[in-house]
């Protein structure tokens, strides 16, 4: 097996947008219809990094609820990175992507994480307070993204990558 | 009765049989790997899952991307895994002397059953969530709705109210400009400077004087509808009164003037005085300030029951497409720059209609305008009561009045009213407050009682009613800065005799005191 390559796993309530992350970012592609994930999607993408090593991330794309479950659990297991995603235009999805990662710390304590707020395109229906971002900065990296246009979605994956480089 | 025999053992045929059965079913792919993941041997259909025999690389190391990160030292079992081809499959990882086994195991329709009833209920929830979201957004909608609607109403009310008290208080102190430039102007040898002087003060306080009473209608007309006052009106006072207000007003910007009356004799008309003045000072108002040369020409033609007025202008006319918006409140039509507040011919529609009437006019771009006006008489409206006994106590008065009680707090106001009761020979008191004049009144009763009702503490009315039901006889005039019926019949209920309101005409009250004096 590469030892440049690390497993990421996408992690958030359904309907979130993790599926459409993933194809924004391995295909650049994007689906307006919503079809619910069943178990887990592979997918692979080598990222160019700064110091012109390379980093193969190989993203799982988990089925989206708002818990872990045995069968979740089992996806997770040798994952080095986080992917937590919610949603911005429904708070209750931030709160279970907190949720998750506190739960996944017990299997993958030292994974590192990353915290999506997706549906950046529809900011003028956001529930999710700048407030609330400005105090979760204080804890842990946010990126706004928009899997439909694509903002922060490139950004999120390299800078996971950067990290794992590190 | 014989049941079922039971056997703990399935016989290898039987065995065989489920066996195959269930591999066909799960159509299995097994894959082997040596230490170093090369792949050794291949069981089953490989492309069912995607895996082409031709690049048996790329697909080994897909497979491998699965257990990346995992430790190797037990089975691993991966349900629903999408395979490269997009087809889903349990994987299981088994280790075997020597390497790996890797098990594909078809979950197409398993995974497809698990889909389709997720996204049932996902789709439910999403829809069930934004429809409340969307009742939670209509419900704050209608909220904010309603306070706007208060907060609009509230701010309405307070600039009607604002509007109301800042014009009734214009006439107090308008009541007093007015009569003192009327003592001024009677000055025979005052010099022309100072005649200027008071034609300017006079032209000044006549617009102020409009535009107060504009607001205070406008104002009104939106608090509530407005109660026609019909009284006798003497329309010879009312047309020498409006000649002495413009006349001056028109000839110091090189205009002719003229206002004349023609009355059939008989029974003076009744009419609402002051909706019929107003009527006419916006007109000849208007007709003055949009006329740069020629003349303004009002007449007055009081026949059969009704009454006819117009004014004439030369000036600067109304284009055909703005005979509608002149009637609209605070639109000067294209006229801007020419002064005014925009409300005069609103509030003369409104007062037309107001006095059962019908306005029309005519007008040509730069020849000029002609607004007439028909109103009845409003005799059927009057309380015969009231008029008659209005009258006959002015006929007691004028038969024996020598004394006079000035009851007004504003001193400009008192030394006025004292200054013309003077002239024509009362013996004048004044006080400052309903409770001395009260004390004063009772003490030693004047023949007539001048009483504001806006006083400090108790109101004129209050004064009045006291006096009254302590038996004071005179002659009570009560002078009010609210021109409304009510305030008219509450006075009257109070006492009074006589209603007046500010601005007073000066020239209508001097004559009423000399005919009083005559009498004596």
């Amino acid at each position: 097996m590469s030892t440049n390559a690390s497993k990421v796993c996408l992690l958030g309530d359904f309907g979130v947008g993790k599926t459409s992350l993933v194809a924004r970012y391995v295909r650049n592609t994007f689906s307006d219809s919503y079809l619910t994930t069943v178990g887990v999607k592979v997918d692979s993408k080598e990222v160019p990094l700064a110091d012109g090593a390379v980093r193969k991330l190989v993203i799982w794309d988990i089925a989206g609820k708002s818990g872990l479950d045995a069968l979740n659990m089992s996806y997770l297991r040798g994952a080095s990175g986080l992917l937590l995603v919610a949603d911005g235009t429904r708070e209750a999805t931030l709160r279970s992507a907190v949720d998750l990662l506190l739960q996944s710390r017990s299997l993958l304590p030292d994974a590192h994480a990353i915290l999506l707020i997706n549906k950046l395109d529809l900011v003028d229906r956001w529930e999710v307070a700048p407030a609330t971002l400005v105090e979760l900065r204080k804890s842990m990296t946010v990126i706004e993204t928009s899997a439909r246009q694509g903002d922060g979605v490139e950004q999120a994956f390299r800078e996971m990558a950067t990290r794992l480089h590190a | 009765m014989n049941g079922p025999s039971v056997n703990d053992r399935i016989s290898p045929e039987l065995e065989r049989q489920i066996g195959r059965l269930l591999f066909e079913k799960m159509q299995p792919l097994l894959l082997e790997f040596d230490r170093d993941w090369h792949l050794v041997n291949l069981h089953g259909d490989a492309a069912l899952f995607g895996f082409a025999p031709d690049d048996a690389a790329t697909s080994v190391q897909q497979l491998q991307d699965l257990f990346l990160g995992m430790p190797m030292e037990a089975a691993i079992d991966l349900a629903f895994v999408q395979m490269p081809n997009g087809r889903n499959a349990h994987v299981h990882l088994m280790l075997v002397d020597g390497g790996h086994q890797v098990l594909l195991i078809d979950a197409q329709g398993e995974h497809d059953r698990q889909q389709a009833q997720q996204q049932v209920g996902n789709e439910s929830f999403l829809i069930a969530q934004q429809k409340d979201k969307a009742v939670r957004q209509l419900r704050q909608i209608r909220s904010e709705l309603e306070s706007q609607r208060n907060r609009l109403q509230e701010a309405n009310a307070l600039k009607n109210a604002l509007i109301a008290t800042l014009s009734h208080d214009f006439r107090t102190p308008l009541a007093s400009i007015f009569g003192y430039l009327h003592l001024l102007e009677e000055e025979p040898d005052a010099p022309l400077e100072t005649r200027n002087s008071l034609r300017a003060l006079r032209r000044n306080a006549n617009y102020l004087f409009a535009l107060a009473e504009n607001l205070l209608e406008y104002a009104r007309s939106e608090t509530r509808s407005s109660l026609l006052a019909p009284v006798v009106t003497d329309l010879q006072m009312m047309v020498e009164d409006l000649d002495q207000m413009f006349r001056v007003q028109a000839e110091d910007v090189g205009l002719g003037f003229s206002i004349t009356l023609d009355q059939e004799p008989g029974e003076p008309p009744i009419l609402d005085e002051l909706r019929l003045r107003q009527i006419l000072v916006n007109l000849i108002a208007n007709a003055i300030r949009y006329t740069q040369s020629g003349s303004v020409r009002a007449s007055l033609a009081w026949r059969g029951g009704s009454l006819v007025l117009s004014v004439r202008d030369t000036g600067v006319g109304i284009a055909q497409e703005a005979s509608e918006a002149v009637f609209v409140p605070f639109n000067r039509a294209g006229n801007a720059g020419n002064g005014g507040a925009g409300l005069g011919l609103s509030i003369v529609k409104r007062l037309v209609q107001q006095m059962l009437g019908t306005l029309e006019f005519e007008s040509k771009l730069g020849k000029g305008t002609c607004f007439r006006i028909e109103l009845p008489d409003l005799t059927h409206l009057v309380q015969k009561v009231d008029a008659r006994a209005e009258s006959e106590a002015g006929q007691m008065l004028a038969e024996r009045a020598s004394s006079v009680l000035i009851v007004d707090d504003d001193p400009d106001m008192s030394h006025l009213l004292g200054e013309i009761m003077a002239g024509v020979g009362f013996r004048v008191r004044v006080v400052a407050d309903a409770t001395r004049a009260v004390e004063q009144a009772l003490a030693d009763p004047p023949d007539i009682l001048l009483v504001d009702v806006e006083l400090p503490g108790l109101s004129g009315n209050t004064a009045v009613f006291r006096l009254r039901a302590k038996g004071y006889r005179g002659h009570v005039v009560t002078i009010s800065a609210t021109p409304t019926e009510e305030a008219r019949k509450v006075a009257l209920n109070a006492g009074a005799n006589q209603f007046m309101t500010k601005p007073i005409n000066i020239e209508q009250f001097t004559r009423a005191m000399l005919r009083v004096r005559r009498s004596d």
